[in-house]
């Protein structure tokens, strides 16, 4: 027998479950980043406003909201005005989806390069959340600027855990990296996956806190409710921005458990079906 | 020192369109850990070869014999059902070109894209950025949405990305089908260059045989997902075309009434006939046909044949002068001299006539054969030119000398 270690490069049927090859992920660092960009370059060529529509997103839906759940339905912000409050919710609310939606297709959208050439498939999806985390980082900068508006003009107040910030963004980006994952292999395969995902989605965000604050939710149903990842990294949010009180620590660390269980998975996943996926598509 | 080693690759696909059912074998699957036998067709079986650093190794065979696959195994884009390939240095595959291209994006970041794709680092794409503009041609587009260049355009600039890469193993996928005349010759010569002065390990799947005997230095014939040959490339190429041709070139039936035909003529024989082991262009070849003519009110008969290339466009069409013949066997027969026909596949029809304006049957490509190309003292490699590649004569004179 020969000594495997006498190569450089083995290609099997891909049996075992742990094949992560990291090393390789990083050897790929330039085409992650060259994907970034194509990604940012590509999406708002032709259009009149350009960069300007990851402003508009955000900003259109909020007065959206504001008007529906603040002026009409008159839902409670918990003594949050209204514009931050629908802001912050939704500006982590479409981070996850968009992180998500940008990467459960992966497999079915890059078919044809994918069959074609090699490079690691996790390239892809890292490339697509990586650029929604430009978008969001730019959103975020739109809420610090309005902020610091209400901070001047009424008696807001926030505390230190507003630096727990960037910990919330990356629980928001694993969650939507891992459970895309997950789906991206699922959709591949079974393609009536994807209607009933975008289904469960929208309903999904009416359980998350974007246009409510928790304190409206039963008492007996909370539990349920903070099972979600996004509460808890909403909710601290908020906490951080616009009050004295200490956060609730452990949903926190529940929610980082249940994300770190998810990317594990999803990694897992991808990793072994990556190749055997393209058989079927 | 060896390159790639594969180890007893076998493929296999399920048929059927994914769906409920294979939701439901799915399960059936994951419950009762049985592989799902019924529907499985093996792409590769049992497919073991050795490729030394430095060596060009070409692989031919019919259409589904396995070599895509094959390549796509090697190339990590499928995974093999069981065995591995270990191999030695960094691999590249060309099994298109300008994967990845961004209609989107101009020229030059699109170079930088494809070339991240294909496995180059960027200080690799920069440091032989001007050498790739200036390859494709495009310099004056270099900063213009690829979506505006026209076809060519696009070809040379994605294929003069590829050309630039520099692996230890290029693998290369038919990428010559495709493309202008000159487009294939620039492709050819770059492979050489690739395979000749820098000592590359190729792995090559091409039609074109003469491409292949040119370039490799081992060919391996692939039949249903096997290995059936290997060796030195014109005995491997000449065996394969061989095998390939008499499957089309003879065909026979023992009674009338299984034969081919109707009421007036039935088709007792067709075949095509040659003295050489290859068929190239300089080969000589006859037709010949015998019939049973049965029709009960004979008249003129003419018989034809119309030779089309495998476009479906006529070659030619020639036909006898209309003899009359009594029922019972005739045969016929019609000589096509060697220095004719241009390199390709062809196929060709027999058709009997009555009177001159009555068919009576027309017996529809009922033989196909490959015309293989032959060059001698020449570089050139592209396809040839024309319908037909008669030996003219064409000859220069020196008028004077300055």
């Amino acid at each position: 027998m020969e000594n495997n270690d006498a190569w450089d490069w083995e290609i099997n049927s891909g049996t075992k479950w742990f094949q992560w090859n990291l090393p390789e992920l990083w050897h790929y660092k330039d085409l992650l980043l060259r994907f970034v960009r194509r990604d940012l370059i590509a999406s708002y060529q032709q259009t009149l406003l350009g960069p300007f529509w990851v402003f508009m997103q955000p900003v259109l839906t909020t007065l959206i909201y504001y008007l529906i759940f603040g002026r009409i339905v008159k839902i409670s912000t918990g003594g949050i005005p209204p514009i931050l409050f629908y802001l912050s919710g939704i500006l982590f609310w479409s981070y996850f989806s968009d992180c998500l939606n940008g990467t459960m297709y992966t497999f079915l959208q890059n078919a044809n390069v994918f069959s074609k050439v090699y490079f690691p498939r996790l390239i892809v999806p890292l490339s697509s959340v990586i650029s929604h985390t430009v978008r969001t980082g730019i959103q975020l900068f739109l809420f610090l600027f309005i902020y610091g508006y209400y901070l001047v003009t009424s008696n807001i107040t926030g505390t230190f855990y507003v630096l727990l910030t960037p910990l919330l963004l990356l629980i928001t980006a694993g969650f939507g990296l891992g459970s895309g994952l997950i789906v991206s292999v699922l959709t591949a395969r079974y393609r009536d996956l994807d209607y009933t995902l975008q289904f469960l989605l929208r309903l999904f965000m009416f359980a998350t806190p974007v246009v409510y604050p928790t304190s409206i939710v039963p008492e007996q149903y909370r539990f349920l409710f903070w099972l979600n990842p996004l509460t808890a990294v909403i909710e601290t949010f908020r906490a951080g921005f616009f009050s004295n009180e200490p956060i609730y620590m452990l949903p926190l660390l529940i929610s980082c458990a249940e994300v770190l269980l998810l990317l594990l998975l999803g990694i897992t996943l991808f990793k072994k079906q990556e190749l055997k996926v393209m058989d079927v598509i | 020192m060896i390159a790639i080693k594969a180890e007893n690759i076998s493929k296999s696909y399920r048929l059927g369109t994914s769906g409920a059912g294979r939701l439901r074998e799915d399960i059936r699957y994951w419950l009762k850990k049985q592989p799902v036998t019924a529907s499985l067709i093996w792409a590769l079986k049992d497919v073991s070869f050795e490729v030394k650093q430095g060596e060009v190794m070409g692989f031919i065979g019919n259409n589904g014999a396995g070599k895509s696959t094959l390549l796509k195994i090697i190339s990590h884009i499928a995974a093999p059902t069981s065995g591995r390939v270990l191999g030695n240095g960094r691999i590249a595959s060309l099994l298109e070109v300008g994967s990845g291209f961004h209609g989107e994006l101009t020229g030059r970041e699109n170079i930088f894209l494809n070339g991240s794709i294909l496995g180059m680092k960027k200080r690799e794409i920069q440091a032989s950025f001007d050498e790739i503009v200036a390859f494709s041609g495009v310099e004056q587009f270099i900063d213009t949405p690829v979506k505006r260049y026209s076809s060519g355009m696009y070809m040379r600039l994605a294929f003069a990305v590829a050309a630039h890469l520099n692996p230890e193993i290029l693998i290369v996928d038919e990428v010559l089908a495709v493309g202008d005349v000159e487009f294939q010759r620039k492709c050819l010569g770059k492979m050489k260059e690739i395979s000749d002065r820098k000592g590359k390990t190729v792995l090559f799947v091409s039609h074109n045989t003469q491409a292949l005997l040119n370039l490799c230095d081992q060919v391996i014939t692939l039949h249903k997902g096997q290995i059936i040959d290997q060796g030195n490339p014109a005995d491997v190429i000449g065996s394969y075309l061989k095998n390939l041709q008499d499957d089309y070139l003879h065909q026979e039936y023992d009674s009338p009434d299984a034969a081919p035909g109707n009421d007036y003529i039935r088709i007792k024989k067709v075949s095509l006939q040659y003295d050489t082991a290859l068929f190239d262009i300089r080969t000589p070849f006859v037709v010949r046909f015998e019939c049973w003519y049965t029709d009960p009110d004979p008249g003129k008969l003419i018989a034809g044949i119309h030779l089309f290339n495998m476009a479906g466009e006529c070659i030619f069409d020639v036909a006898s002068k209309g003899d009359l013949l009594q029922p019972g066997v005739i045969s016929g027969e019609c000589r096509i001299p060697g220095n004719f026909l241009n390199d390709g596949a062809y196929y060709l029809s027999v058709v009997f006539v009555k009177d001159t304006t009555t068919r009576l049957f027309y017996f529809e490509g009922c033989l196909s054969f490959n015309v293989e190309d032959y060059r001698e003292n020449t570089a050139w490699f592209g396809k040839w030119m024309g319908y037909v590649r008669p030996d003219f004569p064409v000859i220069l004179n020196q008028q004077n000398a300055i």
